[in-house]
């Protein structure tokens, strides 16, 4: 089976999934009004899996009270305040820190389920994100793969200690490097700034080359997401040292763009369908409403990418249009 | 020769309030919750850490006059609140030691930024606009060091209490933000020490001649400023559920409406204790009603930029008349 | 005899190349209201700064009740009982009349600020001590001049201990129904025994309230008036004055020509109802204390402020100049009177200073043709005897007459047809003066009309043809300079005889 196939017959199995609770006929949200909140919505994660929520609570007859963080997990966290003002029925709650989870648990014991999006909490009813342990394992394989299985590398973790999905890629990233002793993980780790991550992470990276001159840098792994990827790729054409090589997660299509240009130095990804996993949440909110006892978290598939041909099939198959 | 308002004068000064009455005649429209007792609530938390730093840079203006570019003003204080969270938070859950010692320590920072705006604006004589501004960003990029530009949880039971708790049925944090502002009212506009403060940014000379030494109140106000910051990092720190980086840039802007807006609405148009914390309410309640109705997060962003240029702005057209 | 309160004796104060004090004496007894006149740098508010503290006498002694004080500093001086009523009124806009009164000195008790009871005290103090009706709660700005000067004088005297008065000009900036209400409070004051000493060039005043007078001249004493009648004011004048007109003036008689300015009804906020006119090759002077509304017409005239009502026609044709640009492109060219501020870019060379106004005339398409202005300035500093005879030299290093000269020299290159020049030899040594003279007379010759506005009484008598006298706002004389002396110009000018 060559990638596109096996990407095509991924697709069906996990649209045919997330069609299940639908089917049941019963499953609808007339007549509930569904806080959804967002931590931001400039980047093209944040703001898919946000309007695959708020979509998919429309069609099936619900009202959608949106919030929308602007990029700060304090203000995303201070609206969950004002969902529970105003008595929504139910929220669906997308990413954000610690700084949430005092906020679900007043939601909870109000008698408001919380449904996430991407972020694990003992207050939420369920929680719908990625398969994080494929995507941190492949990632660590592929990327073990691209430099031969030895040298050194850099990785941006700003999250690993504040989101749990975060801990589970970047740990799972590092679990499979101890299998290779000729991996050295620089230290100190880098730290990407939450709002402004291509800008930071340029500036942060032609630092790290003034750092490591030619031949004693491998690899640069972004722990959690792709967009710091972005700057980092700007930084290493700028500064000419493409022989240093890029990988991330997440997959969105800026850096599927970035992937499929020739001579990339952005080799290896996983890409997510945040639209999908949003919508998926706001199923599981129909289905709980029908009595339905889900699970504690729902796992949406995800698709590694590995190189440029594997990133311009993935671009066409995901719907983002055609890069050839 | 009279010293009677002109009519340009009364629509300028009028100008913001009207504004804000209109906007909130449509919140109460458009959302229904908006006029409720929880939504008060809602809106009196909010407010709680700009209420800490507006206290702050209300100070500072009484002391250094409200001219916006010649006079006083400190923009570092959003700043000193995050740089102390992130001390305290860095102590508590990275090293295990105590809240008392992490307040300690950030007591001490705040202290050294106070003395540093101060010193800046009074000795080197710089601007303390580009002088706090520059002592903003400093500290902004000396907590990047300390948090690794990384979220530090804090689970410190007082700050859980402070941020969950309540005291005769009031949200804890509005209680204890209710009594730091009435002691800052207390000591700016009922003792002598607020009234030299006051004549010192009111006119300098006039100050000078009347033996009040106005160099020492412009030094007390920036080392209070601070003082406000240092205050501020408890109730950010309850906000947040711990430090996250970047969040000095939201309450930097609100801060610096909530004070002048509260020019605005004194009776002499000048900047108050009480004008500022009624301000920081106010602004909480716009962003709470704008989010209630489902305004998007950028268009609130910059509603309330075009409110600091309308305040600000008929502040300064209003002195030039 | 009433004993003496305050006794100064043999006060000297030297600034570098200047004697400001020789050995001047100023004696005031208990009780009386003691002028102190004398002409512009006559040494008037240096031996007030001595007495203030402000100053450090180089020798002499200062007494108060008969014991010589050993430091004289603000604290000492504040601590005997006198008290100073500058010009300025040092109040803050939105204090209320209490706060104004209290400031620096608030009554507090245990729980804060005693408001009510500074309020009950300070209108208290404006009835019985001032005989004026003020609330302790109005804003400061919304009191008219008059009664923030006397929020000024009630925050010196509230706390009961002053003895003695120090009053600067203290009706420079009022009109004279406002000078009533304060000379009425002066003289409740009085009343109640306190001693004052009152600074005025308004000559006037001087003979209306004050007990006795002691001039100065040059930083010396030249006479103390023990009985003041209306008609000492002419003394007074002789020994302010003390000179005939020293040779400085080039002969000066125009044959009067077309006319060039017409001003007719000018008012402006500091001065009213104003006309005259001037022609082509005259020299108009006018003159005027400060705050009579000189300097406010000089700026009006060349666009600087706006007037709120009459007409300008000049050179023929009705103008309005809202900027100064407008008058220039007009013909009509200011010098201005603080030259290092408004007349001179002092961090500039003196080419490029002089080419300053003329930019258009020696560039091309926008791009500044160096050669060109550098040969004009050559030019116009050799025409001026500008020194040093060098183009490229910093206005900043230059003398003030030589600065002068700079700024003249940029208008000669325009060519215009009025040159207005505001106090052209404030600062200017006596050999720039003759030169700048010398100038304008050439100026005047060559077909110019010019303005002089200047504080000098002999600047005006002997330059100009004829003199405006200006006096809280209004043109109250004007007169032909050769029928002038400087003692009847002082005399008008400070309202020591009509006209």
């Amino acid at each position: 089976m060559n990638y596109t196939t096996k990407l095509l017959a991924a697709l069906a199995m996990s649209v045919s999934v997330a069609g299940m609770a639908a089917a049941d006929g019963h499953a609808n949200l007339e007549g509930k009004t569904i806080g959804v909140a967002v931590v931001g919505t400039q980047h093209f994660w944040d703001r898919e899996a946000f309007n695959g929520a708020v979509d998919t609570v429309k069609e099936l007859g619900g009202t959608v009270v949106p919030v929308d963080g602007g990029r700060d997990n304090q203000v995303h966290a201070d609206n969950h305040d004002i969902l529970l003002n105003q008595g929504v029925d139910a929220v669906i709650s997308i990413l954000g820190d610690g700084a949430v989870e005092p906020k679900f648990e007043a939601l909870k014991n109000a008698g408001i389920p919380v449904f996430t999006v991407d972020h694990q909490s003992p207050h939420a009813v369920n929680n719908t994100t990625s398969d994080n342990y494929y995507m941190g394992t492949t990632i660590g394989r592929y990327m073990a793969d691209a430099i031969g299985g030895e040298g050194k590398v850099a990785v941006f973790n700003a999250f690993e200690g504040a989101l749990r999905i975060c801990g589970i890629r970047t740990g799972l990233w590092k679990y499979v490097l101890q299998d290779y002793p000729g991996i050295e993980i620089i230290q100190p780790e880098l730290a990407e700034e939450f709002a402004n991550a291509p800008e930071d992470a340029r500036k942060k990276t032609l630092d790290l080359l003034s750092q490591y001159p030619e031949g004693t840098l491998d690899a640069i792994h972004v722990g959690c997401w792709d967009q710091p990827a972005i700057g980092i790729v700007q930084a290493l054409e700028e500064a000419g040292r493409t022989d240093v090589l890029v990988t991330a997660l997440d997959g969105g299509p800026d850096t599927l763009e970035i992937m499929a240009e020739d001579g990339s130095p952005f080799v290896a990804n996983v890409a997510q369908q945040p639209n999908l996993i949003g919508s998926t949440a706001a199923r599981n909110v129909a289905a709980h409403f029908a009595g339905e006892t889900l699970l504690p978290q729902t796992f949406v598939d995800v698709f590694p990418v590995n190189g440029q041909a594997e990133a311009k099939a993935a671009y066409k198959e995901l719907g983002y249009g055609s890069l050839d | 020769m009279t010293a009677a308002a002109s009519p340009l004068r009364r629509v300028l000064d009028a100008l913001p309030i009207t504004v804000f009455v209109l906007l909130f005649i449509y919140l109460s429209v458009n959302s229904n919750s908006f006029l409720s007792l929880p939504t008060l609530e809602l809106i009196l938390k909010q407010a709680v850490p700009t209420v800490l730093v507006s206290l702050g840079l209300a100070t500072v203006i009484i002391a250094g006059g409200d001219d916006v570019v010649s006079g006083g003003i400190d923009l570092s204080i959003p700043a000193t609140a995050i740089i102390c969270a992130a001390i305290v938070a860095d102590q508590l859950t990275n090293r295990e030691a105590t809240l008392i010692w992490g307040l300690v320590l950030a007591f001490g920072a705040a202290g050294v930024i106070g003395v540093v705006n101060a010193g800046l604006v009074v000795w080197v004589r710089m601007t303390p606009l580009l002088a706090t501004l520059a002592t903003s960003v400093a500290v902004v990029g000396v907590t990047k060091v300390i948090t690794e530009s990384r979220r530090i949880g804090v689970t410190d039971p007082t700050i859980v209490f402070i941020r969950d708790g309540q005291i005769a049925g009031i949200a804890a944090g509005v209680v204890l933000t209710a009594i730091v502002a009435l002691a800052f009212w207390h000591l700016v506009h009922r003792t002598r020490w607020g009234m030299n403060l006051q004549a010192t940014g009111g006119s300098r000379d006039a100050a000078q001649i009347s033996g009040i030494a106005t160099n020492r109140f412009v030094v007390q106000s920036f080392l209070l400023a601070a003082f406000t910051g240092w205050i501020a990092c408890t109730f950010v720190l309850a906000r947040g559920s711990g430090s996250s980086p970047g969040s000095e840039e939201n309450l930097l802007l609100e801060m610096v409406l909530a004070t002048f807006l509260g020019a605005a609405f004194s009776p002499r148009r000048v900047v108050t204790v009480w004008g500022a914390v009624l301000g920081a309410v106010l602004v909480s309640a716009l962003s709470v009603g704008f989010i209630s109705i489902g305004v998007n997060v950028f268009w609130t962003g910059c509603i309330k930029g075009a409110l600091i240029l309308l305040v600000v702005a008929s502040a300064a057209a209003g002195r030039a008349q | 005899m009433a004993h003496a309160l305050l006794q100064m004796h043999d006060i000297t104060k030297s600034f570098p190349g200047v004697l400001a004090l020789d050995k001047v004496a100023l004696s005031v007894r208990a009780g009386e209201i003691h002028g102190l006149v004398g002409e512009n740098g006559a040494g008037k508010s240096t031996i007030i700064k001595v007495l203030a503290g402000v100053y450090k006498a180089d020798g002499g002694s200062v007494a108060m009740d008969g014991e010589t004080l050993g430091d004289v500093n603000p604290r000492t001086i504040h601590a005997a009982g006198v008290r100073f009523i500058h010009q300025e009124l040092h109040l803050v806009q939105h204090f209320t009349v209490t706060e104004s009164v209290f400031m620096g000195q608030e009554l507090s008790g245990p729980t804060g600020l005693r408001r009510r009871e500074m309020t009950r005290r300070a209108e208290a103090f404006f009835r019985e001590a001032l005989g004026t009706e003020l609330q302790g709660s109005t804003l400061i700005r919304d009191l008219g001049i008059a009664e923030r000067k006397l929020v000024q004088i009630a925050r010196a005297l509230i706390d009961g201990a002053a003895k003695l008065v120090v009053f600067d000009e203290p009706t420079a900036p009022l009109s004279s129904g406002e000078t009533k209400k304060l000379f009425a409070a002066i003289k409740r004051l009085k009343e109640r025994g306190i001693a004052m000493i009152y600074v005025s060039h308004y000559l006037a005043e001087i003979t209306d309230i004050c007990d006795r007078v002691t001039v100065l001249r040059n930083g010396r004493n030249v006479a103390v008036f023990d009985d003041i009648l209306p008609d000492s004011a002419d003394a007074m004048i002789t020994a302010m004055v003390g000179r005939e007109l020293d040779a400085l003036f080039p002969s000066s008689n125009h044959a009067a020509a077309a006319q060039m300015l017409q001003v007719t009804g000018l008012a402006h906020e500091a001065f009213s109802d104003v006309s005259f006119e001037v022609r082509a090759g005259e020299i108009v002077g006018i003159a005027g204390l400060i705050g009579s509304g000189r300097e406010e017409l000089v700026d009006t005239l060349y666009g600087l402020r706006k007037p709120s009502a009459g007409s300008v026609v000049f050179d023929g044709a009705p103008r309005t100049f809202k900027a100064p640009r407008d008058a220039v492109a007009a013909g009509m060219v200011l010098v201005p009177r603080d030259r290092r501020h408004d007349g001179l870019v002092l961090d500039m060379t003196v080419s490029d200073n002089v080419n300053l106004a003329s930019l258009d005339d020696i560039s091309t398409a926008l791009i500044e043709r160096r050669k060109a202005g550098a040969e004009k300035a050559a030019g116009v500093t050799a025409q001026l005897d500008i020194r040093p005879p060098n183009p490229a030299a910093v206005a900043r290093n230059l003398s003030g007459g030589n600065q002068q000269k700079v700024v003249l020299g940029r208008w000669l290159t325009r060519g215009a047809k009025l040159f207005i020049l505001d106090e052209p030899t404030v600062g200017v040594d006596v050999g720039a003066k003759v030169e700048i003279y010398t100038l304008v007379e050439q100026l005047a010759a060559d077909g110019a009309a010019v303005i002089v506005s200047s504080s000098d009484p002999a600047e005006l008598v002997g330059l100009c043809d004829r003199v405006l006298v200006m006096l809280r706002g209004e043109i109250v004389a004007e007169v032909q300079a050769d029928m002038l002396g400087i003692d009847h110009l002082v005399a008008l000018t400070t309202g020591g005889q009509a006209a």
